[in-house]
């Protein structure tokens, strides 16, 4: 007898796991059941000056049937649709976007990822009271174009407000786009999830129940998971065909590992737009907030795969996790429309990528991502936790102690990722969302070139957000 | 199989640790930790701590400093506990996997980006560091005095709940051995597996009584 047998054997206790029962997910069970990929509404521009768009974007309750043939369900939604309308816009664009509050709770809107002034940023410290409405003004620079979103992002309420409907897809488009050129078609995915009652209502737990204890570790995960709004709809593609897929990752916490069984992917831009040159990957993994942009060539019909993804604590990992999930059908088959099978002139560099510059920063910081916490700390509205000057380039190390993976989301810039676990980037992209695994590091490089003012950081697990795993970033002069 | 101590003789070995904290003793390894005690004499009292309370028995080395994986957590399968009926009967559920992890100040994998206050809540209070903020814990109401409305404990079979009841000083003294006193080792120990509530069911008073302990005597104590 050992210590070690000893002080087992005095814990073979009896005891209730309380482990969550095995939900059933739900999807389209076959393709002939499966309807085709709608997009959500266009936001309407109603500015008639060049270079000006302006738009009105209502948040309010709604009744909506979010699963084919379930109940009206009680939701939120912006201008009465879940996704909410997709917005539009161009680089160099003004863009003017009147918020009315008509929840009744408070709000704000966060653009995930623009680049903008502070006040516009829609984060905690700019709460938009219920009943009000706020304007959100600001230029979209040269360069920004990409695959954005939109959602709430007050106080404590996050995870509550995006499970109820509020997420949206914010396009911004430049003119010189060489896959637009080629008038290749796109589709817009925004990738949710969500968790219903039995009276089909969208379901939040019990506070003091284990199920909110697992929440609280994992982030909300629903068992229905939709590309917009949709369960498992279909996308056509004729043979040979070409589409570019831009893909949000919309859900409060789920992370997807995107596959098409037996074909590469072709990765062509991330959170900040197009690369340089696009890559061939088996499968990306796409953690919440995240935006990834593909190319997908029409062949016989197939699926678009979320594989297994071990994120989670085992403590609190749910008993599916290692299923695999159907996102939607991609039917193939023959030539029909003009656009198909075209030779691509694709130019040399989708886009040119400056490096940013690692010989002269200003600052290296380290960042502790540990459970809810950020640097052993939980975030206070009025406690600066990084002070940096304008101007400057910095490099932080983001370090995730524990074993479940958090996505580090910095507010108002793009980032480039220097290494991953030590392992070098191999080419330079834009990204505002990166995703820390257990147990590793990842290195970012930000330059802090315009908008003074105070930046959240934060894991974008919006549990953990909630609970203030999240810091204040100050910049001044 | 390597002879390891058994459980009570642990606690025994606490006590006697204790009480040879208090006399002194010719061991020169060991200098108590005493009003105006350098860094020094603190780290090395923690380490007399460690080796004695056999902290390397379940996280490596056994009680050999000198020895390869010191603290650095599990290095191969044989060092998880299997927490559950299937200890017993195998394939019986649950079953739980937990792992010694790696004491080490190692950033990544071990203790390196804890704070020694967060080690010392670790050892009086069984909460995980990574999952209790860095601040002084006042009373052990979850919710009050920054003690964790929800709190994360430590895996089972960690003894905190017999290493709670030494003095503030002794705690203190291990977490500075550990965090300065240990060469960083990088072992990335898989997480240990547990029920959802992390084990609060199994840390209850009735399990494991109160701290402070009940007043001398109990029932079970006499007077000299």
């Amino acid at each position: 007898m050992n210590t070690r047998r000893v002080l087992a054997a005095a814990v073979t206790i009896t005891f209730a796991t309380g482990l969550p029962a095995r939900q059933p997910h739900v999807a389209a069970a076959t393709h002939a059941l499966s309807d085709t990929l709608r997009e959500p509404p266009l936001l309407r521009n109603r500015s008639r000056v060049p270079g000006v768009v302006e738009f009105d974007l209502t948040a309010a309750p709604a009744k909506l049937r979010l699963i084919p043939g379930g109940p009206l369900v009680n939701v939120y939604a912006y201008n009465g649709s879940v996704p909410g309308p997709t917005i539009d816009v161009r680089e160099g664009d003004s863009v003017v976007i009147h918020f009315h509050n008509e929840l009744p709770e408070t709000s704000t809107v966060h653009w995930h990822g623009l680049h903008l002034p502070a006040d516009m940023d829609g984060s905690v410290l700019e709460p938009i009271p219920p009943g009000t409405t706020y304007d959100y003004a600001f230029r979209l620079a040269r360069g920004s174009a990409g695959t954005y979103w939109y959602h709430p992002h007050p106080d404590v309420r996050s995870t509550y407000q995006v499970a109820m409907g509020l997420f949206g897809a914010f396009i911004v488009r430049a003119a010189d786009d060489p896959l637009a050129a080629q008038r290749i078609p796109e589709k817009l995915l925004i990738l949710s999830d969500n968790r219903f009652g039995a009276d089909g209502q969208v379901e939040f737990p019990d506070p003091r129940s284990i199920t909110a204890e697992i929440d609280l570790e994992n982030g909300r995960e629903g068992n229905v998971l939709f590309v917009n709004g949709q369960v498992a709809p279909t996308i056509p593609i004729a043979h040979g065909a070409l589409q570019r897929w831009r893909i949000v990752n919309a859900s409060a916490a789920r992370v997807y590992r995107l596959a098409l069984p037996g074909r590469p992917l072709i990765k062509v831009g991330t959170d900040g737009g197009l690369f340089e040159h696009p890559v061939e990957v088996p499968d990306v993994i796409l953690a919440n907030s995240g935006r990834v942009e593909l190319l997908v060539r029409g062949d016989s019909s197939t699926v678009l795969q979320d594989l297994p993804y071990d994120r989670y604590m085992p403590q609190t990992r749910p008993p599916d996790w290692d299923s695999t999930r159907t996102l939607l059908y991609v039917r193939g088959g023959r030539v029909t429309g003009a656009s198909a099978v075209r030779p691509l002139s694709m130019p040399a560099v989708l886009r040119p990528i400056p490096t940013l510059d690692t010989t002269l920063v200003a600052a290296r910081r380290v960042i502790v991502m540990s459970q809810g916490q950020l640097d052993g700390k939980r975030m206070d509205m009025h406690r600066i936790d990084i002070r940096a000057r304008l101007n400057t380039t910095e490099i932080w190390t983001i370090q995730n102690v524990v074993g479940m993976d958090h996505p580090f989301h910095l507010h108002g810039f793009q980032a480039q990722v220097l290494d991953r676990g030590g392992v070098p980037e191999p080419f330079p992209s834009w990204n505002d969302t990166v995703n820390i695994p257990k147990h590793s590091s990842v290195r970012i490089v930000v330059r802090f070139d315009d908008y003074p003012g105070r930046w959240m950081y934060h894991c974008h697990i919006l549990d953990h957000e909630d609970e203030g795993m999240m810091g204040v970033l100050e910049l001044s002069n | 199989m390597k002879s390891r101590y058994a459980m009570p003789a642990l606690a025994l070995v606490a006590a006697v640790g204790l009480v040879a904290a208090r006399a002194g003793t010719r061991d020169p390894n060991h200098r108590a930790v005493q009003a105006g005690a350098t860094l020094a004499d603190t780290i090395m009292h923690g380490r007399y701590l460690v080796i004695s309370h056999d902290c390397g028995g379940c996280h490596g080395g056994g009680s050999d400093p000198a020895a390869q994986g010191w603290l650095a957590g599990e290095m191969t399968p044989d060092m998880q506990f299997l927490i559950g009926p299937c200890y017993l009967t195998p394939g019986a559920k649950p079953c739980f996997h937990t792992h010694p992890r790696n004491l080490t100040p190692d950033n990544e994998t071990g203790l390196g980006r804890f704070t020694e206050r967060q080690i010392f809540n670790a050892l009086r209070y069984g909460l995980r560091p990574e999952d209790t903020p860095d601040v002084e814990i006042t009373s052990m109401t979850p919710g009050a005095g920054n003690y964790p409305l929800h709190p994360r404990y430590l895996a089972v079979p960690m003894p905190w709940m017999a290493w709670r009841h030494m003095p503030d000083e002794d705690l203190w003294a291990i977490a500075a051995y550990l965090k300065r006193g240990v060469r960083p080792v990088h072992n990335l120990v898989p997480e240990s597996e547990g029920p959802p509530d992390f084990w609060a069911g199994a840390y209850t008073v009735d399990k494991i009584g109160v701290y402070p302990a009940q007043a001398f005597p109990t029932k079970n104590e006499q007077a000299p």
